[in-house]
């Protein structure tokens, strides 16, 4: 049988589900105090909603900050733009997936993680490579790592039909953050949750900004953030083997977009974002006796972003740009074991993209994309094989002007582990993915030039790890340790040169690195419990481009060669006090690698208190958190001052 | 027995350590020690838009030193700021026109030591004329600055985003790119009576006009950039004397427009990134490539010129997030030397013993 990957840890009361990336939903009761599963045949961290309070997370970038092999670009502040990059490649290398399903932006390819607010949020698990599941849609196959972020579902009895939670962030920034979930049970095999919340804040934060002979502090302004989300799902749940969901999804914010600070002139200010996305999602999925698995996801979404600029660059012009997103997607997959331990499947998935847009010259590409997956499983004993094809055909027109011409790519994966010793606690994997990323919208149409010999991006991954977990009954509870080291070679990578004023293939990045996790438990006794878990990341991710150029063998942008994240705990019965500190060496803004680019290390604490407990059988929880605990100054991006200390209070309780 | 299953997992953390092992060799970089006539040579690098590293590098020809922020060295650490546009010397001051920074910084052209700042919104080019430096603004303006008092006095509304200018006799030629327009560019040349200080005259040219220059036999020589889709860019010689478009001769354009003019050829980067000549006098294409000893470019960004020796200088931007190069070519485009200076290198400027 395969393996089943990607557990949830929750407490002994709830249920652990498996990541629903179209794999079957059996629930598994588990103790708490078992080590995590990291044994899965690709590298995977996860997080679950119990340890969103002890991070001090709201959102989806707060809750992964720990995750090794990842560096979480961030323009600072509570309505900064977060992206997220892993093992050295691009942020338009990692897909992020809501419920199994993409969420794409075929405009420039960023997602930002500050938009997914957590409550609704069961679990995040970010995979390397790809998910261990062979019946999933395509599009998963299709990424050099995935964020899987899977939404709470309905856990509910015959006795006690709904379920409400609510609860309410508040905190630095002026942040008043109200959300509300409703389970319901109807009738028949049928039940939904409706997750809504409000976010506002007016931003503003001091910082202090040297111009190399003196510092002075500033107050960044104009960054007021104002967002609503909706969230509803609809679940027919026949059996484990054959259920149904719809999601329909509302999403709107406004939000003011303070841009860099510049030396020596005040900041600009009045520019603001609006965006407004709605999208349709449903999810099929069937397991028959005869172990053919199917699995359909469709998807409806429509992205409307305005940007606008009172003083677009020469303090006059007024910039006011539309553009609207469409997606229309459709993914089918089937699997079927030929034999007990040999797993065949096909996945194909079509998808349409176009945007609307009210800029002069605008093109309005439109984007056809079809993939096709071929995937098997083998296992032998202890050794696990899988392998998949992917094929990519993409075809793009315009109205005006020239569309990139069509390709059709092939790229393989394989992947594979074993438990070689007789203590299974023991196990080795490895992968290889090659993988592209398609150029943006942006990238091929925004520029003034629109370059039609555009390539795709390439990226090879190399992956060698070695995993270990044991239960002890002494006072440390388990050990679960996992080392990965790996190799990336990019090729054809897609910059925008700022001369041509469009992109080019230019260079070629090598990144060796390895990534180190440790999650431990130690029971001191008289409920006494110490969870600790520690993140290391080493990524030499070089410049390879032109041996006779002089940053040659350079380090890569934002990239710094060594992180290390841990969160120590302490907490018996009701109270857990965590601490939370994530360190990172130097990084380089530009390629020179010397002093004009350099950005100095930084080691950022936070601090929280968790009080749960049951208030007349409700479960209630508290938390207050210290963000930044001892007020760095730093940065993430050149120009883009961090907050210092910041405080955050919530509260939730569920009826 | 618990510490031999250790065991194999160090031996395994070993093995996949070792991926993270093999490392190739670094090529060694070139220094010249050039000598000239000059004190030394001014490279004004841009640095990043938005990233405040714009510096000021200096190479001192007797002394043999490459300063590689002479502006933050002379000013107690200071940066220059965001964007160094344009920088010129006139009398013993240098102009320095920091565009994202919004400010023309007027120091000492011997020391960089910092005399005045002045704020002018989005400011990008400089001239000077009869004791006054003429800077473009993209607020539309060519502001003029007294260089005694270091203020200004006067604006002269020209067209929109204004960028390079040229001076012939009394009058100022200004191309007005509209390049930041979201309706599509500018497509003029103001003309500039310096005696009176209005606009006398609009040339129609190519669109989006954005450097300028002249020669000393009655041309002024502007290219654009077009409007990058039905629009090609392209040069425009414009009669100096009756200010009419003389003509628009067919000549491959790079995605960088540095051009300048010298003993009567004009000097720009070609869309194969060669620094093709243009000879003023026949009115005809010189040369495809003054280069002649087979040094290549992968980003020119700046020419200028000794009009004593006959030297070239260009700037290599390479790729435009690390440190540029200047070239130095004898008059017959053999390189001479070559310095490493900073981040997208935009300007250069001679300093006289």
């Amino acid at each position: 049988m395969v393996p089943f990957l990607g557990f949830v840890l929750i407490p002994a009361s709830l249920f652990a589900q498996k990541d629903t990336t179209g794999k079957r939903l059996d629930t598994v009761t588990v103790r708490s105090s078992r080590p995590p599963q990291i044994q899965a045949v690709t590298p995977s961290q996860t997080i679950g909603s119990n340890d969103f309070a002890r991070l001090n997370a709201i959102n989806v970038a707060d809750a992964i900050t720990d995750f090794s092999g990842v560096i979480i670009k961030d323009y600072g502040g509570i309505g900064g733009l977060k992206t997220v990059s892993v093992r050295g490649l691009g942020a338009n290398h990692t897909a992020v997936l809501y419920d199994g399903v993409e969420i794409s932006n075929a405009e420039n390819g960023q997602i930002d993680l500050s938009k997914f607010n957590l409550n609704n949020v069961q679990s995040i698990t970010l995979y390397n490579g790809q998910p261990a599941s062979i019946c999933m849609p395509a599009r998963s196959f299709a990424s050099a790592s995935v964020l899987s972020i899977v939404t709470s579902k309905p856990n509910l009895t015959e006795e006690k039909p709904y379920q409400v939670s609510a609860g309410m962030n508040i905190g630095s920034f002026g942040l008043i953050n109200p959300y509300l979930q409703w389970q319901q049970k109807l009738g028949g095999n049928w039940s939904y949750i409706v997750n809504s919340y409000t976010e506002n804040a007016n931003g503003d934060y001091k910082y202090s900004i040297n111009d190399g002979n003196s510092t002075t502090e500033e107050t960044r302004l104009g960054s007021v953030v104002s967002m609503q989300e909706a969230d509803g799902a609809l679940y027919w749940t026949k059996s484990d083997s054959n259920k149904f969901n719809l999601h329909l999804n509302f999403y709107n914010s406004s939000q003011g977009l303070p841009g860099a600070v510049i030396l020596y002139t005040p900041p600009p200010n009045g520019q603001h974002e609006w965006e407004r996305d709605v999208f349709a999602q449903t999810g099929y999925e069937k397991l028959w006796k005869s172990s053919l698995h199917l699995l359909i996801n469709t998807k409806l979404s429509q992205d409307y972003l305005r940007y606008f600029d009172p003083h677009y660059n020469n303090g006059s012009t007024l910039l006011n740009e539309y553009f609207t997103q469409h997606e229309v997607y459709q993914s089918a997959a089937l699997s079927y074991h030929l034999l007990t331990n040999w797993e065949v499947s096909y996945a194909t998935d079509f998808s349409l993209n176009n945007i609307d847009a009210n800029i002069n010259n605008f093109h309005y590409p439109t984007r056809i994309t079809l993939l096709n997956v071929l995937a098997t499983n083998l296992t032998f004993g202890k050794l696990l094989i899988q392998g998949n094809l992917l094929n990519t055909n993409v075809n793009e027109t315009v109205r005006s002007g020239t569309a990139l011409p069509g390709s059709n790519i092939y790229s393989p994966t394989l992947m594979a582990s074993i438990k070689p010793f007789a203590d299974q606690g023991l196990q080795l994997r490895a992968f290889y993915k090659n993988i592209f990323r398609y150029p943006t919208f942006s990238e091929l149409y925004y520029g003034v030039v629109t370059n039609t010999n555009l390539k795709p991006e390439r990226a090879n991954q190399y992956d060698l790890g070695v995993t270990y977990k044991k239960s002890f009954n002494g006072i440390i509870e388990y050990v679960a340790l996992t080392a990965d080291g790996y190799y990336n070679t990019v090729n054809n990578k897609i910059v925008f040169q700022p001369g041509f004023d469009g992109a080019i293939n230019y260079g070629r990045v090598d990144i060796e690195g390895l990534d180190a996790g440790l999650k431990t438990q130690a029971d001191l006794g008289s409920g006494y419990k110490i969870p600790l878990t520690i993140n290391y990341s080493y990524q030499s991710a070089l410049i390879l481009t032109d041996p006779s150029a002089p940053d040659y063998l350079n380090q890569l942008p934002y990239i710094p060669k060594s992180t290390l994240a841990f969160n120590i705990g302490v907490n018996k019965e009701h109270i857990g006090l965590y601490y939370n500190q994530v360190l990172s060496s130097t990084r380089y803004f530009d390629n020179n690698n010397d002093a004009s680019d350099y950005l100095p290390p930084y080691s950022i604490s936070e601090a929280s208190v968790v009080y749960k407990n049951t208030i007349k059988k409700f479960p209630v929880m508290a938390s207050f958190g210290v963000d930044n605990l001892f007020n760095e100054n730093y940065v993430m991006v050149q120009s883009y001052p961090m907050p210092g200390r910041s405080y955050k209070l919530s509260f939730q309780i569920t009826i | 027995m618990k510490q031999i299953k250790l065991h194999y997992l160090f031996i395994a953390i070993a093995f996949t350590a070792a991926l993270a092992s093999c490392h190739k060799d670094r090529a060694v970089i070139p220094h010249d020690t050039p000598t000239a006539q000059n004190a030394g040579i001014y490279v004004l690098n841009q640095g990043g838009f938005d990233d405040n590293n714009s510096t000021l590098s200096y190479y001192n020809y007797s002394t043999k030193v490459l300063t590689a922020d002479i502006f933050s060295s002379a000013n107690a650490g200071a940066k220059l700021g965001d964007v160094g546009n344009d920088v010129g010397i006139y009398g013993s001051k240098m102009y320095i026109v920091v565009n994202n920074s919004n400010k023309i910084d007027v120091v000492n052209a011997q020391t960089s030591v910092l005399i005045k700042s002045v704020t002018l919104n989005q400011c990008r080019s400089v001239v000077f004329y009869n004791g006054k430096a003429f800077i473009t603004s993209y607020n539309g303006v060519v502001a003029v600055l007294d260089t005694l008092t270091l203020n200004i006095n006067t604006t002269i509304k020209v067209g929109a985003d204004p960028e390079q200018m040229a001076i012939v006799g009394s009058k100022l030629y200004v191309a007005n790119s509209g390049g930041e327009s979201t309706t599509g560019p500018d497509s003029t040349v103001s003309v500039i009576d310096l005696a009176t200080m209005t606009q006398t005259k609009l040339i129609k040219v190519i669109a989006n006009p954005t450097s300028v220059t002249a020669d000393t036999l009655g041309h002024v020589y502007v290219i654009s950039f077009g409007n990058f889709s039905n629009i090609a860019g392209g040069m425009t010689v414009i009669n100096d004397v009756t200010d009419q478009v003389l003509s628009q001769p067919a000549i491959s354009i790079g995605y960088n427009i540095p051009l300048y003019q010298q003993h009567g050829y004009v000097y720009y980067p070609t869309s194969n990134n060669d620094i093709a000549v243009y000879n003023a006098q026949t009115q005809s294409a010189a040369s495809a490539n003054f280069i002649s000893d087979g040094t290549t470019l992968v980003a020119p960004y700046a020419i200028s010129g000794d009009p004593n020796t006959g030297e070239i200088f260009v700037t290599d931007a390479e790729d435009y997030s690390s440190n540029g190069i200047l070239y130095a070519f004898d008059k017959t485009g053999k390189k001479e030397y070559q310095l490493t200076v900073g981040i997208n290198p935009g300007r250069i400027a001679l300093l006289n013993k």
